[in-house]
């Protein structure tokens, strides 16, 4: 059991990583993107059919929960893992982008792909609105102001009737077909791609961030804001940038979640969704992205796994989650101890 | 003269009831080594602060190159070429000595997010170059071994340079020190006087506090003495040495004196 909490399988990893040429990371890399893009067809294949998740379609749980917490869960950790700002209400950029895509499409009649990038600017908006005050906060504070703004943003949802109030927003259309990709509900593995490919971009993007300038500031932020103001970091703009990049990722998961299951309503939205994410980043891992991918993964995967036990189902949930952090405090892959915040190069 | 490159007038604090820097007047000229000593609870550390924009001015000014510091946040003053080192060391504990100069180096940059997500050319240049000018800080240091440590691994001593690399990693054209040589030995005090020798001479020039004597005797052009947040001496070392105020302050007056 010591050894369980003291090996770091996270900077293991990296150091084989390192020891790899180019073209052997490539092919590593693209052979992992081929292996997940097949992960829709697991379930019916012999080998692989253990995954098989009872009474929900296992490719349906592949889009939403897994891959929509996964998503959320990277997002969530630009705020939290990389620049330690605790955020409770970041189902309201979920949301946002959910009910932007529930009115732009039922109102206006536009596309998905049309939709998403007002989604995601509507809860960066957000994200500065609600950032330019509470950032000038800290810890606890923070957090207070956050859980309130996503119960508000529940709230307003519910009170308004462009959004349809409690009963939500009915007969979202699915986003139309693109390369002979259809999205529809008999489609359920396109969805899943596409969530994976924007899931790689926001991987892509917290990468190349990480290792330079803005990964930088938010290291400083996080480990100390009043030396990191000393030192020359402009901490309220790159607080904000990290909320803001944060709320952009929430923004377009939930312009896809509503272009995916068709009807929205306030109760999707609610507090305990925020926790939750916040759980995938703290079981995975909070501050590295792979960690964050692993623990969303199973957190949203496990609950439908286990489903054929029913009323159990949250009790065994609980359990594992208090099992984990108990024996693996700081996720199951912990922030590396080294994290590499420059690149490589140069001496 | 020489530039005043940074000048107090009138520089009142208080906090609450209590005055913790009383009408200071006080100035650096560009390219000396500047010495603020004084027992403690002196105000010392709180002209450090005031300076940098931590603590706000109850009254007065403080002009830096000839431009009043009043308003400018943190950051602000630290781009405009004021550097300081903490009397507690506070360094980035979990970024490695070369993370924590790089971070610094990062106040000059032109780029900022979204070129650093695109990968511009001009952010790739900078990126490289803040990494050689790091590696040269710390070399300056003598620490360049240690740029792959975790700084909060790294001895004392050396977390006390990597400190003074990181402020200078800022570019900074005033560097303040606060008790550089806390807790160093007499060899390692030797060492860094000289080492703040070389830092002016790189055209650097230096504020710092210290309660050292001998290391302050031997290294400042000038040396001020605060008592009880005023100034009471401001003048040559050998000449601050002697000022029986000075000497009052530090060791009392001798009971056959009152």
């Amino acid at each position: 059991m010591a050894n369980l909490t003291r090996f770091n399988l996270r900077d293991k990893g990296a150091e084989i990583w390192a020891g790899w040429s180019r073209p052997v990371r490539t092919v590593f890399v693209l052979a992992f993107i081929v292996l997940i893009g097949l992960m829709p067809f697991a379930a019916s294949w012999g080998p692989t059919s253990f995954l098989n998740t009872p009474i929900t379609s296992f490719q349906n749980v592949l889009v939403y929960p897994v891959g929509m917490f996964i998503m959320m869960a990277l997002g969530l950790n630009i705020v939290v893992g990389k620049s330690g700002l605790l955020d409770l209400g970041y189902v309201a950029f979920f949301a946002i982008g959910a009910y932007s895509q529930g009115i732009l499409s039922t109102l206006y009649g536009w596309n998905t792909w049309e939709v998403m990038p007002f989604g995601i600017g509507f809860a960066m908006l957000a994200g500065v609105i609600l950032g330019l005050p509470a950032l000038r906060l800290r810890g606890d504070y923070l957090a207070i102001i956050t859980l309130g703004f996503g119960e508000i943003v529940r709230i307003v949802a519910i009170n308004l009737s462009v959004t349809g109030g409690p009963n939500g927003i009915p007969g979202i259309p699915n986003p139309p077909s693109v390369f002979g990709l259809h999205f529809d509900l008999m489609h359920p593995e396109t969805f899943f791609w596409l969530v994976f490919a924007m899931i790689l971009l926001v991987i892509w993007m917290v990468r190349r961030f990480t290792i330079r300038r803005p990964g930088r500031a938010w290291e400083a932020i996080r480990q100390d804001e009043d030396v990191a103001a000393l030192m020359g970091v402009n901490t309220l703009v790159y607080k904000l940038w990290s909320f803001v990049i944060g709320a952009a990722v929430g923004g377009a998961a939930g312009v896809l979640y509503a272009s995916k299951v068709m009807v929205i309503s306030p109760d999707m939205f609610k507090f305990d969704v925020s926790i939750l994410i916040l759980a995938c980043v703290v079981f995975g891992g909070i501050g590295n992205i792979w960690g964050v991918v692993l623990g969303a993964g199973i957190l949203a995967y496990m609950p439908e796994r286990i489903r054929f036990i029913s009323d159990a189902r949250q009790l065994v949930f609980g359990l594992v989650l208090i099992i984990m952090m108990n024996m693996r405090p700081d996720g199951l892959l912990p922030r590396k101890k080294r994290e590499k915040i420059t690149e490589k190069g140069a001496k | 003269m020489s530039e005043k490159l940074l000048e107090l007038k009138n520089v009142t604090i208080k906090f609450g009831g209590v005055t913790a820097l009383n009408e200071v007047n006080f100035h650096v000229n560009r390219g000396e080594i500047c010495a603020l000593i004084g027992p403690n609870g002196a105000g010392k550390t709180t002209v450090f602060n005031v300076v940098t924009g931590v603590y706000p001015l109850t009254s007065g000014e403080i002009t830096f190159k000839g431009v009043n510091l009043a308003g400018l946040k943190r950051h602000q003053v630290t781009k405009s070429g004021l550097a300081r080192t903490f009397q507690n060391v506070r360094l980035f504990g979990d970024m490695t000595a070369l993370e924590n100069v790089i971070t610094a180096t990062d106040v000059h940059k032109k780029t900022g997010l979204l070129r650093a997500l695109i990968g511009t050319p001009l952010n790739r240049k900078e990126e490289r170059e803040s990494k050689e000018r790091a590696h040269e800080l710390l070399a300056l240091m003598g620490i360049d071994h240690r740029a792959d440590q975790l700084a909060k691994n790294l001895p004392y001593g050396d977390q006390r340079r990597l400190e003074i690399a990181r402020a200078l990693g800022t570019e900074p054209e005033l560097l303040l020190l606060d008790e550089p040589a806390a807790g160093f030995n007499p060899a390692e005090k030797v060492e860094l006087a000289n080492l703040i020798k070389k830092i002016r001479d790189k055209g650097y020039t230096v504020l710092l506090i210290e309660h050292d004597m001998s290391l302050i005797m031997g290294i400042s052009d000038r040396v001020a003495v605060l008592d009880f947040g005023q100034k009471i001496a401001d003048d040559l070392p050998t000449v601050v040495q002697n000022d029986p105020r000075v000497i009052e302050a530090y060791l009392g007056v001798p009971a056959d004196a009152s």
